[in-house]
């Protein structure tokens, strides 16, 4: 009884999958802003970081550091999505959730390339 | 004490098919799909994913499609590996997304046969205004030719199961026979021999 309560709760909230963590990268001509927000309550052990936007001729260069601050391998997932200058989602499911495996300490870089050159900004979503 | 950690027990309890939902829905097509070893909708996607961005960002061809759309034609990709896998399903998700980037133009050559008829309708059934009929002879030949490779190394042993999967997708200049570009996505898999379903 005294360890069939915690062991309920951890397949109860593992049965869910849900986004860990946001990482939004607006442009706006010169001036970037970047806003990562984290969804996990319980020490989270991915982390975005040097979220970054070039050009490939006149389309939206997107790349993130996916870090991981535990000492063991994860496996997650990652998609990007992306925004027009008003703020409206650009080819609505044109990336999957993207399958990565990291090992402990490391940092992984994932790139993507916007589907049109409507796309300004862009948002990372990883899941773990 | 007993009876609440009984009622919080069932409650949770009763959370675990909550997230599942009822026998039958609707799931995230984009998602990470991990029913079998085999080929997938996630392989499809990433493919498709990876190839187009490295296509898409390659220099030279940056620079080519910033001022013009290129007319391309899609050949058959060679399946090597030992499972059956729609090829033509990934080469249409490529196609589509480097249309809807607004880069290239593709020649359809599975819709020649219906345009031929079309054709012979609007000309020879007496029908169509012959003014108005769609001139011969008009159409623009493909400047440039997609085609590729997909092959797979499996590994086992009693317990685990290894799979990877290699695709490369080539970009020929049909005028020069030059190779313009040629990209490659990689997939590993690994899985428990128990719940290979393949």
């Amino acid at each position: 009884m005294r360890y069939l309560l915690p062991l309920a709760l951890v397949l109860a909230l593992a049965g869910c999958s849900s986004v860990n963590e946001t990482g939004t990268m607006t442009l706006s001509g010169d001036e970037s802003q970047q806003i990562i927000e984290s969804n996990s309550s319980w020490g989270a052990k991915l982390h975005i970081s040097d979220m970054k936007a070039g050009q490939a001729g006149n389309l939206l260069k997107a790349q993130a550091r996916i870090k991981n601050t535990s000492k063991k391998i994860v496996n997650f997932n990652y998609k990007f999505k992306w925004l027009d200058k008003n703020d409206f989602e650009v080819a609505v499911d044109s990336r999957p959730w993207t399958p990565m495996s990291i090992t402990g300490y490391e940092a992984k870089t994932v790139q993507a390339v916007a589907p049109n050159p409507s796309v300004t900004s862009y948002k990372i979503l990883v899941q773990n | 004490m007993k009876l609440i950690r009984t009622i919080i027990l069932i409650s949770t309890l009763a959370l675990l098919p909550a997230c599942g939902g009822p026998a039958i829905q609707y799931g995230d097509a984009t998602g990470v799909e991990t029913t079998s070893m085999g080929f997938g909708s996630t392989d499809l996607q990433t493919i498709a994913a990876k190839l187009v961005d490295d296509l898409l960002s390659f220099p030279p061809i940056t620079q080519e499609t910033m001022t013009r759309r290129p007319v391309v034609f899609v050949d058959t990709i060679k399946n090597k590996t030992t499972e059956h896998i729609d090829t033509e399903s990934i080469t249409d998700t490529i196609q589509t997304k480097l249309i809807q980037s607004g880069k290239f133009r593709f020649i359809d050559m599975t819709a020649v046969k219906a345009m031929q008829a079309q054709f012979d309708f609007q000309s020879d059934s007496g029908m169509v205004d012959p003014m108005k009929a769609v001139a011969f002879g008009k159409q623009i030949g493909a400047e440039y030719m997609l085609y590729g490779n997909m092959s797979s190394i499996v590994k086992r042993d009693k317990k685990n199961q290894d799979i990877y999967y290699k695709f490369s997708l080539k970009l020929i200049n049909m005028q020069s026979g030059i190779l313009e570009w040629m990209g490659e996505k990689e997939i590993r898999k690994v899985g428990k021999k128990g719940f290979i379903a393949m």
